[in-house]
């Protein structure tokens, strides 16, 4: 039975081909460690060098999307005064790393509020759809603007994500409630 | 004024390497923190220090970055404007910007990078590995 439960958890993902599944609330030492474990990988795979920064630096902005924007999140008791950089929540989300065929892909899903997903689908159909200078130049444009409303990164995880991608990005949305809506975003290298 | 300032790198953080007294400032490494805001701070303050005492005089600042996630990226073009400024009111600025031949991601940034300054002097370079 539990062998069974967890062998079948563990075929599903090898079906799809996942290599690296997490599952759970992430927190800036996960980034760091399963973003070691998947340098090794790449590695002993003998991934070129772009290739091994490329999918490294969307697995970056990816964990680094879960952190900071999951709308789903569990506050941590206030920290003492003496440590106020302490983590104040931690957010949950799904990240996997896989293959398809010769392509590398990074996957990410998390809960976002219905209220942002028009906003959200907006801004990725519009980066989805630029080719590599259109691309270049609104990262440039948003590299000098001040950071949106928000927003508590540069902004540009997003066009960060499109120009390392060899594919346009894919993403969707599942309403989950009345509040919250699933958002997964795939990119391939 | 000091005459250094040193930063060990670590394993999401740049190896930072201010050397004031022989005008020679470089950052190397990786740039991923987990507060880039708490990390670059130290290093705009003692680069704002340095850069306003130094006048008419000449400096040389090298990026020898393999790689760096989007918010770093926002650092770094923060360093662009400072060392520009710098060049803008007389001082000689010349700005490295190194980068491996094998990831032309880099070599594209440093690009855009370049392609904005007017006063500070751009080299863009392989890295030697």
């Amino acid at each position: 039975m539990l062998a069974g439960q967890l062998m079948d958890l563990r075929s599903m993902l090898h079906k799809q081909g996942v290599i690296f599944a997490y599952s759970g609330y992430v927190t800036e030492p996960v980034l760091s460690g399963v973003g070691e474990a998947l340098k090794q990988k790449l590695t002993i795979d003998d991934a070129d060098t772009k290739t091994l920064r490329s999918v490294f630096a969307i697995f970056v902005e990816q964990m680094q999307n879960i952190i900071r924007y999951s709308a789903e999140m569990q506050l941590a008791p206030p920290p003492p005064a003496s440590d106020a950089g302490a983590l104040k929540e931690i957010r949950y989300g799904i990240l996997t790393i896989g293959r398809e065929g010769v392509d590398y892909i990074v996957c990410a899903g998390n809960l976002v509020r219905q209220t942002d997903v028009e906003r959200l689908r907006e801004r990725l159909s519009r980066i989805r759809d630029m080719n590599k200078e259109e691309l270049k130049a609104l990262y440039k444009e948003k590299l000098r603007a001040d950071p949106e409303e928000g927003s508590k990164g540069a902004g540009l995880g997003f066009m960060e994500i499109a120009r390392r991608a060899t594919q346009p990005i894919e993403f969707d949305f599942v309403e989950v409630d009345a509040d919250y809506t699933f958002f997964a975003l795939k990119a391939t290298i | 004024m000091r005459d250094k300032l040193e930063i060990e790198a670590t394993s999401r953080t740049p190896a930072v390497v201010f050397d004031f007294a022989g005008n020679h400032l470089k950052i190397s490494g990786e740039s991923y923190p987990e507060d880039v805001t708490e990390f670059y701070r130290p290093v705009f303050e003692a680069l704002d220090e340095y850069l306003g005492g130094l006048g008419q005089g000449s400096c040389r600042f090298d990026f020898e970055l393999i790689y760096l996630n989007s918010s770093s990226a926002k650092a770094v073009m923060m360093l662009m404007d400072k060392l520009e400024a710098a060049a803008a009111n007389g001082a000689s600025v010349d700005i490295h910007w190194l980068y491996d031949k094998e990831d032309d991601t880099m070599q594209e940034l440093g690009e855009e990078f370049g392609e904005d300054l007017e006063f500070a002097k751009f080299h863009l370079e392989k890295m030697s590995v």
